[in-house]
């Protein structure tokens, strides 16, 4: 128990700061970015033993593998480059609009630092009962995030995305009932434990743990964006600060995936779960195609940037369905590092130029050349164009898939993949090139390069890493 | 019919009488009388299992879910005044007569569940969680103001634990509590967003927000 605890004394120092520090002003600030960074060493070090070797459970209902391990470090880190980053870019924020209040940002802070917690708890929960009330814990919390600049868009985005994930959510919940009285038949108390599940899965009621399966799906998917109820998402994300929208989407969408990770771990063990795999297969495909025509029209910066989540979203479902735990956080930390380095840079272009929509936007490379080549190495990074890590854990799911026979669903991602890098340079090409207009804001360059640039970095280094006997053996 | 299976489908009733009404303060009265017509199925079905644990969660629902929530709510009604969702997808009456149809359907959809697993003891109460699902759906896609989507919203989670009660003689005591827990800040956040769309829309009418869309 105590190193579980032991990973939330910076973050609720850090909540005290900005709560009761008001003298400090933009002095707690810079005091969280360098906290939020002592944390990620600590969860580290904490990890440590987890990652050379056994699981440790703490604790009943609590248990941390290295799966878990690894989506924690995840986790902290983007939180860390986002807190970082943010700092920066609320400066810049309240000298552009001048309506934003310092209490605002602090306000902001506190639950960004809320969500980074509940966040941590979802990968640690054993327990589905737990799992569910973290994860609609990190809904309420999250709606904050969305709702900062107080506008009518914000109000809208984040009213929709409230309300269609807390309904998705409730269906998890009666997903999460069905499977505990699937567990009902074997043992007389009925369980919500994952390990204890896993131990009993042969013996599981079929037709409930069917039903619960799709309702978890439904449920869970609502919050992670698959296709058909992906509606909240774009808006939630282009609504949102910066900073905000590159939490949301590099570290909720795995949120909620790696329930689904936890319930599909169930049911493989099942007789015939043939179907869930399939019908996880499909659905990805399906999103990831859908995504991939979405991203064509569209008139938003950031709305393309949640799209091109949506497709990522497919493949890490795809990657759940082939029973690969470590393809699935492998993509998911490929999408995290390229996703919140172009979020983080589009937050930076939309401040120079003050306008969200792609058409007011060209000439960039003349105006600031560092920030256009940062964003066209971080679109590389996300279409999975080598040397980049997204190359390589797209190429490893898509053999794996056709190692397993899936010979169509290989065959819509590669022509998906296809659309969205060309979908996703045409966007980019235009924005890069012409003729900027003349009212633009200078930024400081090394400030707000700085946090991108070291995704980035890791996210090359994550590409020639691969071939090392280390990232083999996981997969 | 044992007494379970009475209170059970006397919530669904109340649920379905919810969608005859345009008032809004009658539907979170009606609403209020569902979750305490729940939460005795809740507590009759734990004296029959001798289980202390279900006592608190009934008396955390009858406190939270059936006098709290409506209580704030009414407030929230009070202070954005307003009285009635007068332009519903279809008519009330119309609506009411559908989710009657539903309950039928529930009818036979438990039947099947039974079917599959035959420890279950109360076929009402399985029977009303699914009508109340219906409902609770229904009645988020025929209203169109931000309350209604709320108290939607609240019947649908309301019908998810009777079925959860009536299947699986209730989930673990700290996992219930989570989840009211959760809801009940959820409510709240959700209250605190409707003043926010009155004050800056002047209405609450949610299908009009659709300034955000493709191209």
């Amino acid at each position: 128990m105590p190193p579980l605890i032991a990973m939330f004394i910076i973050p609720t120092l850090i909540i005290f700061i900005n709560l009761f520090l008001n003298k400090l002003k933009w002095m707690s600030l810079k005091l969280s970015a360098i906290l939020i960074w002592i944390e990620l060493l600590s969860v580290l070090f904490i990890l440590k033993p987890v990652i050379m070797g056994n699981s440790i459970h703490y604790y009943q209902g609590f248990l941390i593998d290295k799966i878990s391990a690894y989506f924690i470090i995840l986790t902290s880190l983007i939180t860390a480059v986002c807190i970082t980053h943010s700092y920066f870019f609320f400066i810049q924020e309240s000298k552009n609009n001048p309506k934003i209040s310092f209490t605002q940002i602090q306000t902001f802070y506190i639950l960004a630092i809320l969500f980074f917690i509940s966040m941590l708890l979802v990968f640690m929960c054993d327990n589905l009962g737990y799992l569910w009330i973290n994860i609609e814990l990190t809904t309420l919390l999250s709606a904050g995030l969305v709702y900062f600049y107080r506008s009518k868009h914000a109000l809208e985005a984040t009213w929709k995305y409230f309300i269609i994930c807390s309904v998705g959510i409730a269906f998890a919940l009666l997903g999460t009932i069905l499977i505990y009285a699937s567990s009902k038949t074997f043992s007389l108390e009925g369980t919500l434990n994952i390990s204890e599940l896993i131990e009993q899965a042969p013996f599981l009621n079929f037709n409930f743990f069917k039903f619960g399966f799709i309702f978890c799906l439904l449920g869970y998917g609502t919050k992670a964006g698959i296709f058909p109820l992906h509606s909240w998402l774009p808006d939630a994300h282009s609504e949102s600060p910066a900073p905000a929208s590159a939490l949301l989407s590099a570290c909720l969408l795995n949120c909620a995936l790696f329930a689904l990770l936890r319930i599909y771990s169930i049911g493989e063990l099942i007789r015939h779960c043939d179907f869930m795999q399939y019908l996880l297969i499909g659905v990805g495909c399906l999103t990831i195609f859908a995504a991939s025509l979405f991203l064509i029209h569209q008139h938003g910066l950031k709305r393309l940037w949640a799209y091109s989540s949506i497709e990522n979203v497919g493949l890490m479902l795809v990657a759940i369905g082939i029973g690969s735990p470590f393809l699935f956080f492998l993509q998911a930390l490929n999408h995290a590092l390229a996703k919140t380095s172009l979020f983080l840079l589009s937050g930076n272009i939309i401040q120079i130029t003050n306008s969200k929509e792609l058409k007011d936007i060209r000439g960039l490379i003349k105006f600031s050349p560092s920030l256009s080549i940062l964003l066209i190495l971080s679109s590389l990074a996300i279409t999975g164009t080598p040397p980049f890590g997204s190359f390589i854990s797209e190429i490893l799911l898509l053999t794996k898939l056709l190692s397993l026979n899936f010979m169509l669903p290989a065959i819509i991602i590669i022509i998906a993949l296809t659309i969205c890098f060309i979908a996703v340079f045409v966007h980019v090409g235009r924005i890069t090139l012409g003729q900027p207009k003349q009212n633009w804001i200078k930024l400081n360059n090394f400030q707000f390069n700085l946090m991108p640039s070291f995704l980035i970095s890791i996210s090359l280094c994550l590409g020639f890493l691969i071939n090392s006997d280390y990232f083999r053996g996981l997969y | 019919m044992n007494i379970t299976d009475f209170f059970a489908l006397g919530s669904a009733c109340f649920g379905i009488l919810m969608l005859g009404s345009v008032n809004l303060r009658l539907n979170l009265f009606l609403y209020s009388l569902q979750t305490i017509f729940m939460a005795l199925a809740t507590l009759n079905q734990s004296f029959k299992l001798v289980n202390i644990e279900m006592y608190f969660i009934c008396i955390f629902i009858i406190a939270l879910k059936a006098l709290f929530i409506p209580y704030f709510l009414n407030n929230v009604l009070t202070k954005i005044d307003i009285q009635y969702d007068s332009n519903v997808m279809i008519p009330a009456p119309i609506g009411m007569h559908i989710s009657i149809l539903f309950l039928g359907i529930s009818q036979l959809l438990s039947d099947k569940i039974i079917q599959s697993m035959p420890s279950i003891d109360s076929i009402g109460g399985v029977t009303a969680a699914i009508s109340l699902l219906f409902t609770g759906i229904l009645f988020m896609l025929l209203r169109k103001i931000a309350i209604s989507q709320i108290i939607g919203f609240l019947t649908l989670e309301n019908g998810i634990f009777i079925f959860g009660v009536s299947i699986t003689k209730g989930l673990p005591l700290i996992v219930d509590l989570g989840v009211l827990l959760d809801l009940l800040v959820a409510i709240m956040i959700a209250g605190l967003f409707v003043f926010r769309i009155k004050s800056s829309f002047e209405h609450i009418d949610v299908t009009q927000l659709n300034e955000l869309h493709e191209n």
